[in-house]
């Protein structure tokens, strides 16, 4: 066969771009002064400091009960008070519903800037103005989630139909009744599977808003990692793993019904 | 003629829907029993307005401008880190989720095996690694890209390993016919069909690490958490709001970016 009837090779840019991220990796590590030999010619070190994780101290497990129920409890009110302000101001953030551009977008930042600054850094600014205790991680969580639950039930009700809103428009609905028979009908499945995936997330984070002095079992886990109580911590990392995995698989199992 | 104007539930009986009263009433319920623990009351929470006002207005003063260098330095160690976690959790990710896929996992066992190991990877938040990996190999920005890199490959390997097993089961076929090996098949067959979606993922988690890098200073494990926690303890109210608004600023353009990227490869 005469070359000349050969497709063109295509030219491939794979090694172009792995090149370039390969690049910036290795300034990366040359600008953050990594060593990671130190982490080889440790490794025996590391083997021994996991090795004190190894027999977990049960002993203060009533403490830990109560310090887990109330992680529970802030993860609870934090979900659900990121639903209530989530479900107000989606409908203002979904491009189909809004009642003008200007709200639309007043809306629409809001919920960026609510999701923009990290839950922990909500609570350390809510416990220095607030004092220690649950309530600022409940603000805290809530603010944060409110912009997640916001944005995904906005855009879920942007994908409702046209056909169905303009439907129920036209039997002279207010924007409040199209809201109710067009959208909330129509995402009533995402809606509930995004709110689990949030209360999961929340169950996480708020094992470690203790470490702002925002209430909940991270406070512990703290304390007793900074007084080299190894075996406490593994027994509280235990504490935390149960619940949230059982969590997991429930909301994993309860979202897959949904579907 | 019935009375069109009465008011009445849009439900066949007319009677409110049982199944969303039901879960209204228990969420009620479950709110009112917790919230002495989590001490929410409304009396606290007014109690502490004038604080917060107090707050507000200690950290809305002129901003510490010579602290700013020092700010764009801990913002690029923030955003390095980011950077460094995704790709070695991407690198580690990407043969792991071969494993971690129905279609593509040579043994049965196998696959429960690595799916359980990822949810347990999972189910600790990057900062309580972060807490551990700092106190066993000291502070600075490596047990932080280590935290994170670790709980990134828990996610990462499974957003890959769904998109794996979405991939059309023909194009793989095609391919094998041709007498391609095993690995031949993933590259050829597998990869290019995921390879979307992976870009997607790698985006959602590039956004979702760099919200957790801005924090992992907070246990001394490098980035700009750190000097967020120092200004706080130290009452340095006037570099506060700067952090704060670097932050927000740093976080929603990666935002807007992977957004158009995303876009763009999908």
């Amino acid at each position: 066969m005469k070359m000349a009837l050969m497709p063109k090779k295509p030219f491939n840019r794979a090694p172009i771009w792995i090149a370039a991220v390969l690049t910036v990796l290795w300034l990366i590590i040359l600008h953050l002064d990594l060593s990671f030999q130190t982490l080889l010619y440790g490794y025996k070190d590391l083997f021994e400091y996991f090795g004190r994780y190894s027999s977990p101290d049960f002993s203060n497990l009533s403490r830990y009960l109560v310090l887990l129920w109330q992680t529970l409890a802030i993860a609870f009110w934090g979900t659900i008070l990121a639903l209530v302000a989530g479900v107000v101001l989606a409908p203002f953030a979904a491009r189909n519903m809004t009642p003008n551009r200007v709200v639309y977008r007043i809306a629409r930042e809001l919920l960026n800037l609510m999701r923009a600054l990290p839950d922990l850094l909500l609570a350390l600014i809510f416990v220095a103005s607030m004092g220690l205790g649950p309530l600022p991680g409940v603000l805290a969580l809530g603010i944060h989630t409110a912009g997640f639950l916001g944005k995904f039930f906005a855009e879920s009700l942007e994908r409702v139909d046209r056909g169905v809103i303009e439907a129920i428009q036209a039997t002279g609905a207010s924007r409040t009744q199209v809201l109710m028979y067009g959208g909330w009908p129509s995402i009533q499945r995402e809606f509930l599977g995004n709110s689990l995936y949030i209360l999961e997330r929340n169950v996480r984070m708020a094992a470690v808003l203790g470490l702002v002095g925002a209430g909940g079992i991270g406070l512990a886990l703290n304390a007793s990692l900074e007084t080299f109580k190894f075996r406490e911590s593994a027994a509280l990392i235990i504490v935390i793993l149960v619940p949230v995995l059982a969590f997991d698989n429930l909301s994993t199992w309860l979202r897959e019904k949904l579907k | 003629m019935t009375n069109c104007f009465q008011l009445r539930w849009p439900t066949r009986s007319g009677l409110p829907p049982f199944a969303p009263v039901l879960s209204v009433g228990v969420v009620v319920a479950l709110l009112a029993w917790s919230a002495p623990v989590a001490e929410v009351n409304a009396g606290h929470l007014y109690a502490s307005i004038p604080r917060l006002i107090d707050f507000l207005r200690n950290i809305l003063v002129m901003p510490d401008w010579k602290y700013l260098p020092q700010l764009g330095q801990k913002m690029l160690e923030t955003l390095e880190m980011t950077f460094l976690a995704t790709s070695i959790a991407a690198v580690i990710s990407l043969p792991l989720s071969f494993l971690a896929a129905r279609n593509t996992c040579p043994f049965p066992a196998l696959f429960h095996g690595v799916r359980a190991l990822l949810s347990l990877v999972r189910a600790l938040p990057e900062m309580v690694w972060a807490l551990v990996f700092v106190s066993a190999i000291g502070l600075g920005p490596l047990p932080g890209i280590m935290a994170l890199a670790f709980v990134t490959v828990g996610f990462m390997t499974k957003f890959f390993a769904e998109a794996i097993e979405v991939v059309d089961q023909r194009a793989v076929e095609g391919v094998a016919a041709h007498g391609a090996g095993w690995l031949q098949v993933k590259i050829f067959a597998h990869l290019p069909q995921a390879w979307p979606d992976f870009i997607g993922a790698i985006m959602y988690i590039l956004d979702h690490n760099l919200r957790g890098a801005t924090l992992l200073g907070l246990v001394g494990a490098g980035g700009i958490g750190y000097d967020m926690i120092m200004s706080m303890r130290l009452f340095d109210y006037n570099r506060i709001l700067v952090i704060a608004v670097a932050i927000y600023i740093v976080v929603t353009a990666l935002d807007r970016v992977s957004d158009q990227f995303r876009a763009r490869v999908i």
